[in-house]
């Protein structure tokens, strides 16, 4: 999960790494908030979750109280890249001597962490040449680093003890004064370490940078508290298209997303589930699928299972096929244990709702059954 | 023949008590695989599915000394310390199907594995098989339904996704095709053993003409298969898929900071799958194609 600017910082603040003065606005009152931070020269910074806002009208400076009304008004109401701006962050000016740049990440080929750090940092750090860049490969099983790279270790620690997949600074401002200080701030937490930070209580975001849809929110709850370990079927990211999909595994979802706009459907959603997870489950599920307004199909596929029992998954697919009956065409492809008594099931279902309903094994390819979805579509 | 694993490979499983480590040993059993011992702290002495329970796996050790491969059954918090376990053990492979480990651990893990020159399969790994010989974890679900899928041949399959170990080596059988082995590499981040690590396997495995790969994106893995042929450490036809291509579709925003750009200069899909090419590695449109690719040189 991607942590909004001032929620780095103040992790940053925690391991010891300089951040500028600041204070934060919702959508509340600015000039008492100018006048508690108390500093003429400010900058104000949307808040949002995607990089380039420098570049999208989303930093602005002021001199007054009156300008930083103004600059945070047109923040809230200016389009970010199409982002959702959850507060302003507005700091003092900083003195700029020099802009640097530092990151800790994981590097996938050497499968470890590294640091990265550069005297040439900022906006464009993406297109400063190899020579100007240092990578610093890590021990992760050492418990600190010692380099002459400013806030190197302190950043190190806040990578370990945060559970980050990222940590980065750019820039990391050198003051006129000679000292560093975090002038942002970017970290993605691995939500899979969630057992041991009893701490995040983060207020609710998507990886696209929008705010979560009501459906979002309620499949996630789907895999929350006991339910975590029976199986995954909380996972659902709201799209603009009109075909629901109900896939099965991840690497089926995948195949299948690239093969559902292929043809040239849209999906309505993007949704997995995996792990044989129980009929109740699969129900929520099924049920947030098919509750979007304006849907022309629905295409339900996975491949051959190992082990996810298909009589019972259906069983939760067809709880809520029985409860919304929908008038459009859906396909099924879906084999693996118990999938004859599964497919009776399903037959049984579409009978008695008269469902316009086509259901496939695996004598066909996941990738085909699309197609069959987009010649019922084009026949209705 | 056949990699990683054969009918005398002696396997050991730790979390062997709880339902997923229970239902494992039953599988691995039940397809012909020696499992010849399990652990849970504080259950030794019990027997599950026909096996002995140890305390630890150095009390494993001490009565089957001869097991060369344990896997892993326990909740994602205890992952960690159970690999180290198995790494002080010096057991040399290490198959791990625990999903959601965090990625710390993993790289933790995976720092302390390298070291000893031990092979970790996984984290997020439901195992391997091979056909007519035996199988890690559960790959092919109950043997009935593994026999449909599996039958011995010269195809070796690789794959990020489990369900789809399963549905591309079914989709080699419906060719008339039979697989050599077939690996769930696991889809996190971090791989323990990634396609070039098994690549080189294939390439001294006589049994495997050919290889196939179910990919997905994400990860620079792609880029050591271009400089294992460049080396010519791999010589046999390979069809690669790499899915997702679909994200494309979604805003922009998913990926954070420069960090991951700077890390992976040049390794962008297209770049990829350019790479790939250029090498001679066989492009898949959709993973149904892969079958197609490879079966004239299978």
């Amino acid at each position: 999960m991607n942590l909004y600017e001032f929620e780095g910082k103040n992790i940053f603040k925690q391991f010891g790494i300089a951040v500028p003065r600041s204070v934060l606005l919702r959508r509340d009152d600015v000039v008492a908030k100018y006048n508690e931070l108390g500093i003429k020269e400010v900058v104000v910074k949307a808040q949002v979750l995607s990089g380039k806002r420098g570049k999208n009208s989303g930093i602005l400076f002021a001199s007054s109280a009156d300008e930083a009304k103004i600059a945070v008004e047109k923040i809230f109401t200016s389009n970010i890249r199409g982002q959702y701006v959850a507060a302003v962050l507005m700091e003092e000016k900083l003195d700029i001597a020099q802009e640097h740049y530092l990151s800790i990440t994981y590097d996938t080929a050497k499968r470890q962490p590294v640091l990265v750090y550069s005297e040439s940092g900022g906006m464009d750090i993406e297109d400063v040449s190899d020579d100007k860049i240092k990578k610093v490969y890590l021990d992760i099983r050492k418990e600190k680093i010692e380099s002459d790279i400013p806030f190197a270790n302190e950043l190190y620690q806040c990578f370990l003890q945060s559970d980050a997949r990222v940590v980065e600074i750019n820039p990391l401002v050198k003051l006129s004064s000679g000292e560093f200080v975090a002038a942002d701030s970017k970290i993605a937490i691995d939500e899979d370490a969630f057992f041991r930070h009893k701490d995040w209580n983060f207020e609710p975001r998507t990886m696209l940078g929008r705010l979560p849809t009501e459906r979002e929110l309620e499949v996630k709850k789907i895999d929350e508290g006991e339910n975590y370990y029976r199986g995954t079927a909380g996972k659902y990211i709201e799209m603009d298209g009109d075909i629901a999909v109900l896939f099965s595994g991840g690497g089926a979802s995948i195949a299948n997303m690239d093969a559902l706009i292929k043809v040239g459907l849209q999906p309505a959603n993007y949704t997995e589930y995996s792990g044989n997870p129980p009929r109740e489950k699969v129900a929520q599920l099924a049920k947030i699928v098919l509750s979007k307004p304006g849907l022309r199909g629905l295409w339900i596929a996975g491949g051959v299972a190992n082990f996810t029992d298909i009589a019972a998954t259906f069983q939760g697919i067809i709880d809520a096929l029985d409860e919304v009956k929908p008038t459009y065409p859906i396909v099924i492809r879906r084999a693996g244990p118990n999938e004859e008594e599964g497919k009776r099931l399903m037959e049984e279902c579409a009978k008695r709702n008269n469902l316009n309903l086509k259901i496939f094994g695996k004598e066909i390819a996941m990738g085909a059954t699309a197609t069959a979805l987009l010649d019922m579509i084009n026949h209705q | 023949m056949s990699i990683l694993i054969n009918k005398n490979t002696k396997v050991l499983v730790q979390g062997i008590t709880g339902k997923e480590g229970q239902k494992a040993a039953a599988s691995m059993c039940e397809y012909g695989t020696q499992v010849v011992a399990g652990v849970r702290p504080g259950k030794g002495g019990e027997v599950v599915e026909g096996v002995p329970v140890f305390n630890s796996v150095a009390e494993a050790l001490d009565s089957h000394p001869d097991i060369s491969t344990t896997t892993i059954y326990v909740p994602p918090f205890a992952a960690k310390s159970a690999i180290l376990e198995a790494i002080e053990n010096n057991i040399p492979i290490i198959n791990t199907i625990v999903e959601r480990i965090p990625i710390q651990d993993t790289a933790y893990c995976l720092a302390a594995a390298r070291e000893k020159n031990i092979r970790l399969i996984g984290p997020s790994s439901l195992g391997y098989i091979s056909p007519g010989e035996a199988r890690v974890g559960v790959v092919g679900g109950p043997k009935v339904l593994a026999d449909q899928v599996f039958q011995p041949g010269s195809i070796g399959v690789i794959s990020r996704s489990g369900g789809m170990t399963n549905e591309l080596s079914w989709q080699i059988r419906r060719a008339g095709l039979g697989q050599s082995s077939a690996v769930h590499v696991g889809g996190d981040l971090l791989m323990g053993t990634t396609y070039a690590d098994l690549l080189k396997l294939f390439e001294k495995d006589e049994q495997t003409k050919a290889v196939v790969i179910f990919g997905e994106h994400g990860g620079s893995y792609e880029f050591e298969i271009v400089d294992l042929i460049n080396k010519k450490e791999f010589t046999k036809p390979l069809a690669v898929y790499v899915g997702g291509k679909f994200a494309k579709i979604l805003p922009e925003g998913m990926n954070i900071g420069h960090a991951g750009a700077i890390v992976g200069r040049g390794q962008s899909a297209e770049e990829k799958e350019q790479a790939l090419k250029s090498v001679g590695v066989l492009i898949a449109e959709t993973y149904e194609d892969l079958v197609s690719k490879i079966k004239p040189h299978a």
